[in-house]
């Protein structure tokens, strides 16, 4: 026995190619917080919040592709997990949890911090382990990182009851832990591209399984070859660039009016890696009425569950497009329908009006950062307003350049995703676009930053308010606005003293004529991180909207304004 | 609501019957018979489900064959079978 439990968990997360654990240690993790002090692979960076290690792993994992870890005590150390675990799974994120727990003799006594932890996470881990035998560690690590990076990646947690991390052990390594990859079926990829020769109307549905599987070259190559327009996803900006012409830009409920028309008025959805979620299907009856699809994913669960697939192909995409590459030749004629898509491109582009009392609009500062930050950035956002204009208003010209919460919505996600995606992009920009809601919810990590070298950069966009959903009360609730004022105008917090008294540098803007000499002067920092405080307009709303539970058809480019609806009328 | 009877296969290991009743329970899907009992190294999981209306069978199955101690949905009914 030259080692224990807890020795043979650190050398075993060295032995799968962990670099930095997001964690905060406890009581029943004490055991493997010991020899991490030693390990000269692993980095530690000791968070402040463990909802903040999660999402930090969750970051890191985006903007490394590779699997992102996160580690805590037992009982309030793991629930605290509870949301990045949800927000994982939600968004396919790989990352591996480990819990302490307490010692095998007392589970199930109600003993001091315990939480039946595997149980509260069932119905949102891929898979999770409660390690019995020191010996069966190195197996158990590496059977988690192979599980949450393979097929449909997603969270494991690995939860050791502190006796077992304690306990003597003899490192053994473990073979790698290997899962197979589907074998793509070639009768469903000729079905798939007979249906692309003989289409008229066919446009590439692009979600965030092309991202994850690393698919945006080949897709490049296939949305070129054929001249098919692309739409991308709130999971998925980035994986086309922007600056392309083919690309529509972001479908669903606040997509622009040429990318939802294209899904409404197409007779061929080629659906990549993506789950025809409900913020981009609106009203599935009404969802693109006249359009045979197919549908690649790597989870067959997913094929046919909201729309029927007339051609399921299961498969990694990067292994599905490549097949198609193989063997799509004809082309059909598109040019009507791009006339009639560039003609929606040209009446309708994504656009804002200023603020009528002089306000600064909150578009025209993601518009600048963009511009300013450019594509080679990473960007990561909260949730509400601000999140949906920087999926809008920054242009995205390679994957993995916008991490966001999409599936689950977490508010308090851009923070600490930034955290972990500086750590694993030390040479990029990293810009948090937060909400001011949002901020208040995980800030406590700009010290984490502080003091572990991570100079993210924060742009809050300011409001005043819960915008979104003061958004929602304008438009559904008749403008009664219960509880959405934040009084962040009154600073409280004053998010400039807030940041210094995080160890960062505050700045704050208001007027459109300092935007870009803030946004300098912020790139300009580069010993700690920085937040700008934007103070913006509170009435600014996001535009297109479908509004919930109604047609995509319905779409409306400004308030009152539905080309789609109004067309079909004509 | 349809009736369906599927039955199983599922690695002997600790969770596994709390994790396949937790999917059930998840997917709005009602259990309405279950028995569990050992089939060599393996345990062999019978059950009869309820589904929502609208809800279908296979995507059910799938979804179930994503959970990684799942090793096999051996028999299933014939309504499964049809592609129903
Ligand atoms: C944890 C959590 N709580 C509540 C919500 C509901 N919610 C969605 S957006 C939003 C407002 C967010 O406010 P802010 O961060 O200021 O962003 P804004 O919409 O103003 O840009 C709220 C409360 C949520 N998504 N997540
Ligand atoms: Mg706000």
């Amino acid at each position: 026995m030259d080692t224990t439990g807890a020795g043979a968990l650190i050398r075993a997360l060295e032995d799968v190619g962990c670099e930095v654990i997001f964690g905060m240690p406890g009581g029943a993790i004490l055991p493997a917080y010991d020899p991490l002090l030693d390990s000269v692979k692993i980095r530690h960076v000791l968070v402040r919040h463990e909802q903040g290690a999660g999402h930090a792993a969750q970051g890191y994992a985006q903007a490394t592709g590779r699997v992102g870890v996160c580690m805590a005590t037992s009982g309030p150390g793991a629930t605290n997990l509870v949301t990045p675990l949800a927000d994982a799974y939600m968004d396919s994120v790989p990352i591996v949890a480990v819990t302490g727990q307490v010692a095998r003799s007392v589970i199930g006594t109600d003993a001091f911090q315990e939480a039946d932890i595997r149980s509260i996470t069932l119905p949102i881990t891929k898979h999770s382990f409660q390690v019995t035998d020191p010996a069966d560690i190195p197996a158990v690590i590496a059977e988690a990182f192979a599980i949450a990076a393979s097929g449909r990646p997603g969270p494991v947690l690995v939860d050791l009851p502190k006796d077992v991390q304690s306990a003597p052990a003899t490192y053994v390594p473990a073979p790698p832990a290997t899962r197979g990859r589907p074998a793509v079926s070639p009768v469903q990829v000729r079905k798939a591209a007979q249906l692309i020769a003989t289409s008229h109307r066919p446009v590439f549905y692009v979600g965030g399984g092309v991202i994850r599987s690393g698919a945006a070259q080949a897709l490049f190559r296939l949305a070129t070859r054929t001249g098919i327009p692309v739409v991308t996803t709130l999971m998925a900006r980035g994986a086309f660039p922007d600056s392309h012409p083919q690309h529509l830009g972001m479908p669903g409920m606040h997509g622009t009016v040429p990318a939802v028309a294209a899904l409404q008025r197409a007779d061929l959805l080629i659906a990549l890696g993506t789950r025809f979620d409900d913020r981009v299907t609106g009203s599935l009856p009404h969802f693109a009425p006249s359009a045979a699809v197919v549908h690649a994913d790597i989870d067959p669960a997913e094929i046919s569950k909201n729309r029927r697939a007339d051609v399921p192909i299961v498969g990694d995409c990067q292994d599905v497009i490549a097949a198609l590459n193989a063997v799509v030749s004809r082309t059909p004629d598109l040019t009507s329908w791009w006339d009639y898509l560039n003609g929606l491109r040209s009446t309708y582009p994504i656009g804002y009006d200023w603020p009528a009392d002089g306000a600064l609009a909150p578009q025209y500062v993601i518009e600048r950062l963009s511009t300013l930050a450019g594509p080679e950035a990473i960007y990561t956002s909260g949730v509400g307003q601000h999140q949906m204009w920087a999926a809008q208003y920054v242009k995205y010209e390679r994957p993995a350049s916008f991490i966001n919460s999409g599936g689950l919505g977490t508010m308090g996600f851009a923070v600490p995703a930034a955290m972990g995606a500086q750590v694993g992009a030390p040479d990029r920009t990293v810009w948090a676009i937060d909400g001011d809601g949002c901020f208040q919810m995980t800030n406590q990590e700009l010290a984490t930053c502080a003091i572990e070298g991570i100079p993210i950069k924060v742009a809050i966009i300011n409001n005043g308010n819960l915008g979104m959903v003061r958004q929602w009360q304008t438009l559904f609730y008749g403008g009664r606005y219960s509880n959405t004022r934040l009084n962040t105008h009154n600073r409280v917090p004053d998010f400039v003293k807030l940041a210094d008294a995080l160890g960062c540098a505050g700045l704050r803007c208001s007027e459109k004529s300092e935007v870009d000499g803030v946004i300098t002067e912020a790139m300009a920092v580069r010993d700690r991180p920085v937040v700008v405080d934007f103070v913006v307009g509170q009435d600014a709303q996001v535009w297109p909207m479908v509004a919930a539970g109604t047609g995509n058809d319905e779409i409306m480019a400004a308030r009152g304004i539905r080309p789609l609806f109004d067309e079909e009328a004509e | 609501m349809t009736r369906h009877s599927l039955s199983m296969l599922l690695r002997n290991e600790q969770g596994v019957l709390a994790r396949v009743v937790v999917l059930f329970s998840s997917r709005g899907v009602d259990v309405e018979r279950l028995s569990l009992r050992p089939a060599g190294e393996l345990f062999r999981l019978d059950v009869e489900v309820a589904l929502l209306p609208g809800r279908s069978l296979a995507q059910l199955v799938e979804q179930l064959r994503r959970l990684v101690d799942v090793r096999e949905i051996r028999h299933v009914d014939e309504e499964l079978e049809l592609g129903a």
